[in-house]
Formats: structure tokens, C-alpha cells, sequence
């Protein structure tokens, strides 16, 4: 039989583990909610005269997002492409191309990279509706690519602790 | 008293895996790029024209051209490992009237990578500088005319195209 005493202690120790988990597992049950939606999901870098275009720009993008359950976080859209423009064997580096994106200062220019992501959009708190942001995307031209059908893809990632 | 401290340990390390486990949320979107590279030339000179003064052939066996070096500007694109190739073929002997100046008179050097010497010539186009993948190219090409005491007194004149190819 115990003492009254060490079964008392034992209770509130109990009841103490118990409130300290309510409290670590509280940002599960409001985890952040978000959305992200990219449109168009192709774009295309018309061939040109270096001379005459040095940039090529494609079609812009529209970037549709919505963050939720975030009052007191931050969050960010990045870039990361899968790797260079490729045709086969021949390559053109993906720091080639670069971006504007619209409206600032949530929305910042950048240039690709394959190795790491790169911010598109950053904020804190939550943005209740959904939201826009169009980005632009241009390949510096050049004489030195040769011919061929080059393509990759560019990964957006909205991430929110 | 030691099972106490075992259980409030292990719900605490519990708790923070399960705070780490949702902390971070993601939502992702693709796009895909592509751009086509076409095979592509162009060709610039820095004169369209080349004149060789009246010389005594003792004193002047070998007339340099009046405009000196000109400079030529080879672009280019191509596929992979292919050759663009950059020649010259004269229309005709240099020609006045009835007389005639054999083209083979008249010979070039060059400077510059891929750029090369060589002779004009009216049948076979002559290389003047080749070069693998693309890119864009300069360099100088100085023309020169051998004299003669056997030239007949006249104004010659001929024409000569550049051709870049680009495959």
C-alpha cells in the first residue's frame, strides 16, 4: 500500500505531462493551410536574332496563392529548377534566365538556379484571400547555343513554418 | 518515484516529434520551359569594298589593299559538333574591258581564330575561316595583289561573295 503522499505526487504529475502535451501538439490542430496555383503551366522562349533580342521574354505567369492558419508565421514562394535547359546533350546554363515578378515588395526578381531554391514571394501572417502575383521570365540570347529543342522545368514551392 | 520520471520524459520527446512533424507546410506548382534553337547566320564586314593603287611593280611587287584590314564578323548557330564555315568565290577575273587580271593575283591573310590565308579564286569557293559549334566570330582579312609589267593600262573591277554557312 502506498503512502497518501506519493499518490498525490504521482496525480499532479500526471495532470502536468498531460497540459504539456496539449500545449506542443496546439500548432497540429492549427496548422497552416496553403494554396498554390502556377497558370499557364507551359512557357515558350521564342527563337531570336541575339543581335536584335538579347532577352527573350516568355509569357507571364500568374501566381495565384492563399495562405491561412498562419497568424504568426512567415512565408515564402521559391524557385528551383530541375536542372539546365537540355536538348539532348547540349545545354544552356539555367542562370541564363531570369525573372521580374509583380506587385513589390512581396514579389522580388531573381535568377533560376538548379542547386538552390530561389525567393519568388515572402511575407508573414495570413493572407485570407486568395492573391495574385505575375512573374515574367526572360532567357539572356546568345550566339553560343546551339541548335536543338531545349526544355526543363521550374518547381514553385509556397512553404509556410 | 522513478516510473514518474520515465512518463513525463517520454510524452515530452512525443510532443516536440509531433510539433516538428507538422511545423512545416508546403503547396507546389510546376512549370515547363522550353525554347528552340534555330540554325542561324550572319555575316558583317567592315568594308564593302577593296581598291589596289596604281604601283611601279619594281618598287611595289605586291599591293596591299587601300582599306587595309577588314574586319569580319562570323555568327553563327548550329547543332552540336557541326562546322560553320565561312568562304569566298570572286564572280570573275578582275576585268576592264577586253583585258583581264587573273583573280589568282589576288591572295589575303588573316588573323584571328578559326580565320584563314588563301587565294581568290572564280571556280571553287576558298575557305576563309571555319569553326565548330556556334558562336560568334572576328577577325581581319588583308588583301593583296601581285604586280605586273603585264598588266594592261585600265580600270579592272570584279566582285566576290562571302558565303556563311551555318548547318
Amino acid at each position: 500500500m502506498r503512502p497518501l503522499a506519493q499518490c498525490r505526487f504521482h496525480r499532479v504529475a500526471l495532470a502536468i505531462g498531460i497540459w504539456g502535451v496539449s500545449v506542443l501538439i496546439a500548432p497540429s490542430a492549427g496548422a497552416q493551410t496553403l494554396t498554390l496555383t502556377v497558370s499557364p503551366s507551359t512557357i515558350t522562349f521564342a527563337a531570336a536574332d541575339p543581335d536584335t533580342t538579347p532577352s527573350i521574354a516568355a509569357s507571364s505567369i500568374t501566381v495565384s496563392y492563399r495562405v491561412r492558419n498562419n497568424a504568426t508565421g512567415s512565408w515564402r514562394i521559391s524557385l528551383l529548377a530541375s536542372g539546365d535547359l537540355t536538348a539532348g546533350s547540349a545545354t544552356i546554363p539555367i542562370t541564363n534566365v531570369t525573372w521580374t515578378a509583380s506587385p513589390t515588395p512581396r514579389f522580388q526578381a531573381g535568377t533560376l538556379s538548379r542547386t538552390l531554391a530561389q525567393t519568388l514571394a515572402s511575407g508573414s501572417g495570413n493572407v485570407q484571400n486568395t492573391t495574385t502575383g505575375t512573374v515574367v521570365f526572360r532567357l539572356a540570347n546568345s550566339w553560343t547555343y546551339n541548335v536543338g529543342s531545349y526544355s526543363t522545368s521550374v518547381v514553385f514551392t509556397l512553404t509556410a513554418p | 518515484m522513478k516510473h514518474l520520471k520515465s512518463l513525463i520524459l517520454g510524452v515530452t520527446a512525443a510532443a516536440i516529434a509531433a510539433a516538428q512533424g507538422v511545423g512545416a507546410a508546403t503547396a507546389t506548382g510546376s512549370v515547363s520551359a522550353s525554347v528552340t534553337v534555330s540554325a542561324m547566320a550572319k555575316l558583317t564586314l567592315s568594308s564593302a569594298t577593296v581598291t589596289f593603287a596604281n604601283a611601279d611593280p619594281d618598287t611595289s611587287p605586291i599591293i596591299a589593299a587601300a582599306e587595309g584590314a577588314l574586319t569580319i564578323t562570323a555568327k553563327g548557330k548550329t547543332s552540336t559538333g557541326a562546322t560553320i564555315a565561312l568562304t569566298l568565290l570572286a564572280a570573275d577575273d578582275l576585268r576592264s574591258g577586253g583585258d583581264r587580271i587573273p583573280i589568282a593575283n589576288i591572295t589575303w591573310t588573316a588573323s584571328g581564330p578559326g580565320f584563314a590565308a588563301g587565294t581568290m579564286s572564280k571556280v571553287t569557293a576558298q575557305p576563309v575561316g571555319s569553326w565548330a559549334n556556334s558562336g560568334s566570330r572576328t577577325g581581319t582579312q588583308s588583301f593583296a595583289m601581285v604586280n605586273s609589267w603585264s598588266y594592261a593600262a585600265g580600270s579592272y573591277t570584279t566582285t566576290a561573295a562571302y558565303t556563311l554557312t551555318a548547318p
